[in-house]
């Protein structure tokens, strides 16, 4: 009662709002690092003010600061990547306070960073796009999630190697608790690209076969599981290195139907080989290249070729047989693209989740290998996430 | 005695070969001197190779007219580039031997089979397929295998309308929900599918932007296109590319044939300058290839019959105009094809 008071003397003598007060006592406040209870004990007329955002409470102000890995310019991440303290912005009605759990580094971050990737935001930015984090606090407004659920992004773009984030509410999908923190925190891009993909470009019955290179991936993991569980046959191209064969058989453990190497797709030895197992009608390609040429020499007439990305920098050639008689279709996927196309429809994404954790619950779709790292280590992390035939993913722990 | 009696095999089995070679022209004599069986010339091949070591004028006797086939008389038959092809055993149709050349062309109907409703004597009609044989002077063909056509066409628009000009409206039509307004891109736009698209799309209020080689490409008779299609030059620079954008919108479609002709295989590729074309532009990358589509409707007469008679349509009002076409003799038919594998060539039409 005395601050109301207090403060209402001062806002007649300096002839300023309340709301802007209050703002200046939470700066000063968390300047000083002081604890300071003002929110409860002012009038209502005092509350809200539609640019700043109204904060519930100031009791815990260390959370109101959090550590990011920052990028102010594009380049090589581990150059151009720093370890930062960040102010984190006032809670807004629609705001959602989250203490981030584990986010991983994949090819799209490192490209974002460097200047090459289809989006790029505003800098200085928080480099990573995925990851999964835990609700802390919410604003008034916000309806569809409570402190302790977990969640992740639902777009590209947010920011996701830091400790703590305020984000809007319409920006986060929730995810089950009871999967593990490993599988929460890959769960928004590469199990969901291998989905979309198996489901909206062709339809396949059991019994049917995909092709796919990068097999060994994030996305080529998945596709290999969720192709599984669906009872379709995977034919994956790897390429050869030392300890090939427990490649091999990690990925045939999982559920692959087949795995050969690169050299072998184009041998003419493949003839026999598709006597034995149905030729794909579907063809991912993440390779680009003499590689997919491969993939699309071995696909069904009418089949499709989707192309999630270009590892090897080489353009996709695309003989002109195989599209004008073999009417094969040569197709691209992003999932930001599709998360955007269906922000309208919160329910496609949602089932999309719900059905990947089932699958994650039955044991069926595993995280890939991965390598935990704590944040101040990021920059070996993202060293590694850099080099060839990387085996494990990396991810930044919080 | 010996050596007499291998001279006589030798040259008996020579004569003998000799003797099988003419068989078919013998019954062609036969036939002559029978009623119910008529004779035609035929420019037929019995094995794949160049045209000139392959391709024989002979005469042919043709079936007898079934209950549902039909006989035509053939009025003129164009050379196209997937003639010669698959007369060298390059294209993906294999027809078996002895085999007709020609797949596209226009004929008269002389007879109609008892059971013939679709047409009757007199009409226009040209083939529904691939393989047909248009090479000849008469055949014989099931009544299914034809579609009838509008006489007052001209013959060298019945004759080129089949192949090049559906295949241009169908590409327009199949693949992306054009509207007026809107704007296709297209390179080799001198070829005759290339024409019929620019006009065919400007029956429908779409500008079509042409990308060409070389400038003398373009002729005078496209001067009714201007309006329709802005020409660049192929190798398109940076202020083309910026007039073309203050222009006209960005094309929805595009139409390639650089690769090679429609048609060509094996060794012509197309690279796509890189995945991010695919990936975040969303790009379709297609093919199209009329036979094929023609099969796959085949169930489906009204489609290929709604086709034909849009196109029909536009040749009538004067919105279509076919390439200038060369008119050749059937007996020069080797003139003909040897043009047809010359470039910048016009279109050479075979005349019954």
């Amino acid at each position: 009662m005395e601050v109301q008071h207090r403060l209402r003397l001062l806002s007649r003598i300096i002839g300023m709002k309340g709301p802007i007060i209050c703002r200046a006592i939470v700066t000063v406040t968390q300047r000083s690092g002081q604890s300071y209870t003002v929110g409860r004990h002012l009038p209502p007329t005092w509350r809200g003010g539609a640019s700043a955002g109204w904060c519930r409470s100031f009791s815990d102000v260390s959370a109101r600061t959090c550590t990011a890995l920052v990028y102010r310019k594009h380049g090589d991440p581990p150059e151009v990547v720093q370890s930062e303290n960040m102010e984190l912005p006032l809670m807004g009605e629609k705001s959602v306070l989250v203490k981030m759990l584990a986010a991983p580094i994949n090819p799209s971050d490192i490209n974002m960073v460097q200047g090459t990737y289809a989006i790029l935001p505003d800098l200085p930015a928080v480099g990573g796009n995925e990851g999964v984090g835990q609700v802390l606090e919410v604003g008034s407004q916000v309806t569809s999630l409570k402190p302790g659920d977990w969640v992740i992004p639902r777009d590209a773009g947010l920011g996701t190697w830091r400790t703590t984030a305020v984000f809007n509410e319409v920006s986060l999908a929730e995810v089950p608790r009871d999967i593990p923190l490993l599988a929460a925190a890959t769960l928004g891009v590469n199990p969901c690209t291998a989905y979309r993909m198996l489901s909206d470009f062709e339809a396949l019955k059991p019994g049917d076969s995909v092709i796919q290179n990068a097999a060994n991936s994030g996305v080529g993991q998945a596709v290999i599981q969720i192709a599984a569980a669906r009872g379709i046959h995977t034919i994956n191209v790897v390429r050869d290195r030392p300890g090939v064969q427990q490649l091999s058989d990690r990925l045939l453990a999982m559920g692959a139907s087949h795995v050969i190497k690169e050299e072998t797709l184009r041998q003419p030895e493949m003839k026999d080989f598709f006597k034995k197992c149905p030729r794909p009608k579907l063809a991912l390609n993440a390779v680009g290249g003499k590689s997919a040429t491969e993939l699309l020499r071995h696909l069904q007439g009418g089949g499709t070729m989707v192309t999630y990305g270009g590892m090897a920098k080489q353009p996709v050639t695309v003989p002109v047989s195989s599209l004008i008689f073999k009417d094969v279709k040569v197709r691209g996927f992003w999932v930001t693209q599709w998360k955007r196309d269906h922000a309208h429809d919160e329910r496609a994404l949602s089932e999309m989740l719900a059905q990947l954790a089932a699958l994650i619950r039955e044991g069926k779709l595993t995280a890939p290998a991965c390598s935990e790292v704590g944040l101040q280590d990021f920059r070996g992390a993202l060293d590694r996430a850099m080099q060839p035939y990387m085996s494990a993913k990396q991810i930044l722990v919080m | 005695m010996r050596a007499l009696r291998r001279v006589r095999q030798t040259w008996g089995s020579v004569w003998c070969r000799a003797w099988e070679g003419n068989e078919h022209q013998r019954t062609a004599q036969r036939a002559e001197g029978t009623r119910n069986l008529h004779i035609c010339s035929a420019l037929v091949y019995r094995q794949n190779g160049a045209h000139a070591d392959v391709l024989r004028l002979e005469r042919m006797a043709l079936p007898p007219v079934d209950k549902h086939c039909v006989r035509l008389k053939i009025l003129a038959a164009p050379v196209n580039p997937a003639d010669i092809n698959m007369l060298q055993g390059t294209y993906p149709i294999r027809p078996t031997f002895p085999a007709v050349g020609g797949n596209e062309g226009v004929g008269e109907v002389i007879e109609v089979g008892s059971d013939v409703t679709s047409l009757s004597p007199g009409d226009w009609a040209i083939p529904v397929g691939a393989g047909f044989g248009t090479w000849r002077t008469e055949a014989v063909c099931d009544a299914s295998d034809i579609i009838k056509v509008p006489k007052d066409i001209s013959l060298l628009g019945a004759a080129t309308i089949g192949v090049n000009p559906c295949t241009a409206y169908r590409m327009l039509h199949d693949f992306q929900p054009l509207r007026p307004g809107d704007t296709v891109i297209q390179n080799g736009a001198n070829s005759a599918v290339g024409q019929a698209v620019i006009q065919i799309a400007a029956a429908l209020g779409v500008k079509t932007i042409c990308i060409i080689r070389d400038r003398y490409d373009i002729e005078l008779e496209w001067n009714c296109c201007r309006r329709a299609a802005l020409f660049c030059h192929e190798i398109l620079e940076t202020e083309s590319i910026l007039l073309l954008a203050q222009e006209v919108p960005r094309p929805k479609l595009g139409l390639n044939c650089v690769g090679g002709p429609y048609k060509k295989l094996n060794k012509a590729s197309q690279s796509i300058p890189k995945q991010k074309a695919l990936i975040f532009k969303n790009i379709h990358l297609r093919g199209f290839w009329l036979t094929m589509w023609k099969r796959d409707n085949r169930k489906d007469p009204a489609k290929l019959q709604a086709m034909v008679a849009s196109l029909c349509s536009l040749l009538q009002s004067g919105r279509l105009s076919l390439p200038r076409c060369v008119q050749v003799p059937f007996g020069d038919y080797r003139h003909a094809l040897d043009m047809t594998q010359c470039a910048h060539q016009r279109k050479h039409v075979l005349l019954m």
